[in-house]
């Protein structure tokens, strides 16, 4: 199967982008170096290329009371021009994506779930909306999408489009939807349009001096952050409460999955934890967790912190805040201390 | 382009080998593979006294992304290492030839596994 291309492909690889696979697009990885990318964002102003990822359009009279049937949140209590992040869980609890609900007004929503799960939540979506008057459009071949992160990135938003946006926020200019939203942790936004505008908006930021950034650094600041990578940091087999995002679940109201979520709550259950290296090295996924001598987990997901300089990790663990545990590193085992995220 | 220098010798592995210098000989990895690596921000690095065979694994240079075994280039003991290291792994990739050298072997055989500069760069090609 030959990999997809976003529409500013051909930009990345101008710009000198190392191309790598991911989820089935040929998308850059990094164009300078992770590390001095990873710095720009949080000291100065990133974009990113994340048009692989979908967007999904729910519309109709019952669009509300559809969205908070399928996810963790009671979207109903939105405001128009709300943005909400929240979980889609299958009939077991288990985490289907993790999305972002825009609110354009009470009968119409968007979705933008992961890249690698565009059609899962699609086909799901629209399994789920029989009973519902709503119309489930899955528009995202027609839609680029850029995020701006980094704090001067609403001196540039101003700059280019004379306009101001609020964290959560959602707001339209044309055919352009920006949103209060990102996954780096700083301040920023992200601009959905039509194809045709893609290249205007990428060249325009990157004029008011920008730095493009790769999926690479966009790992790295996620993690600092610990915000949930689909497909590494749950795959199918974890619950909200598992992951650790009890915040995004609205107990008030009845969604896909409630039943497993009120029952494990009261139960003990292994949670997506921090760990942060006590030792120089660096943490990768899939590595082995120790604790009392004994196996009892492995790394999600597991990097260096650029901003700390400490390597950093995601995994389950039934553990207090605080325990020692060990994480094998080749022939060694690292010491390192379960601690509450974000890590920054 | 890689900056290649003459008066090094070197392996298919990417590691270079300085000339003679007292009791042993520099290694490090080479522009080209401090460049394929991009930052390094780990480099773990043997003990002062371990002997290697030619061929082993006796350092590993991390990135963000990737973890990349350094080969022992030729059968030694280890008479010193680049602690700088630690601290500014980021030397590795600013200096590969300079300041960013990883140990110091004794050598425990002749050299006449390894390439000189010319070979190198045809086995990059």
């Amino acid at each position: 199967m030959s990999l997809s291309q976003t529409c500013l492909h051909d930009e990345h690889v101008k710009l000198g982008a190392k191309m790598v696979d991911f989820a089935g697009w040929h998308m850059p990885i990094q164009y300078t170096g992770i590390v001095s990318e990873h710095k720009s964002v949080r000291e100065r102003v990133g974009i990113f290329d994340v048009s692989h990822m979908g967007q999904i359009f729910i519309s109709g009279d019952e669009a509300s009371s559809f969205l908070s049937y399928v996810t963790t949140w009671d979207i109903s209590k939105l405001a128009d021009g709300d943005c909400r992040y929240c979980h889609i869980l299958n009939d077991d609890g288990n985490i289907i994506d993790d999305t972002i609900v825009y609110t354009f007004d009470k009968k119409n929503f968007m979705l933008v779930p992961n890249a690698s799960m565009i059609s899962k939540v699609f086909n799901w979506l629209l399994s789920k909306s029989k009973n519902f008057s709503v119309k489930v459009d899955n528009k995202s071949e027609d839609y680029f999408c850029i995020a701006v992160q980094g704090p001067e990135s609403l001196r540039l938003l101003r700059q280019y489009l004379n306009v101001s946006i609020s964290p959560f926020k959602l707001t339209k200019l044309d055919d352009l939807i920006i949103s209060g939203t990102g996954y780096t942790g700083e301040k920023g936004y992200e601009i959905i349009g039509p194809l045709s505008e893609c290249l205007t908006v990428w060249q325009s930021f990157l004029d008011m001096g920008a730095i493009p950034i790769g999926l690479g650094a966009r790992d790295t600041l996620r993690l600092e952050k610990g915000y949930l990578l689909s497909g590494t940091d749950f795959n199918g087999s974890q619950t909200t409460l598992e992951s650790g995002y009890s915040w995004v679940i609205d107990w008030k109201h009845d969604f896909i999955g409630k039943e497993k979520l009120v029952s494990q709550k009261e139960s003990d259950y292994a949670s997506l934890s921090g760990i942060l290296l006590e030792e120089r090295g660096v943490l990768r996924p899939g590595l082995p967790v120790f604790f009392n001598g004994n196996q009892i987990s492995k790394l999600t997901s597991g990097s260096l912190s650029p901003m700390l300089k400490r390597g950093i990790g995601l995994s389950y663990l039934d553990l207090p805040i605080g325990t020692n545990v060990n994480i094998q590193v080749r022939d060694k085992q690292l010491k390192g201390r379960v601690i509450h995220t974000p890590f920054l | 382009m890689s900056e290649i220098p003459e008066n090094l010798s070197y392996t298919e592995d990417h590691e270079w080998v300085g000339p003679n210098e007292g009791d042993g000989v520099k290694v490090g990895i080479t522009d080209y593979a401090q460049d394929s690596l991009s930052d390094v921000v780990f480099v773990e690095l043997p003990n002062v006294g371990d002997t290697y065979q030619r061929g082993e694994v006796m350092a590993v240079a991390e990135s963000v992304k990737a973890a990349s075994d350094i080969y022992a280039p030729i059968a030694g003991k280890i008479i010193a290492v680049n602690d700088k290291l630690e601290e500014s792994p980021e030397l590795v990739n600013e200096s590969p030839y300079g300041s960013g050298w990883m140990v110091v072997i004794e050598p425990s055989e002749d050299m006449s596994a390894l390439i000189d500069a010319e070979s190198y760069k045809n086995s990059l090609d």
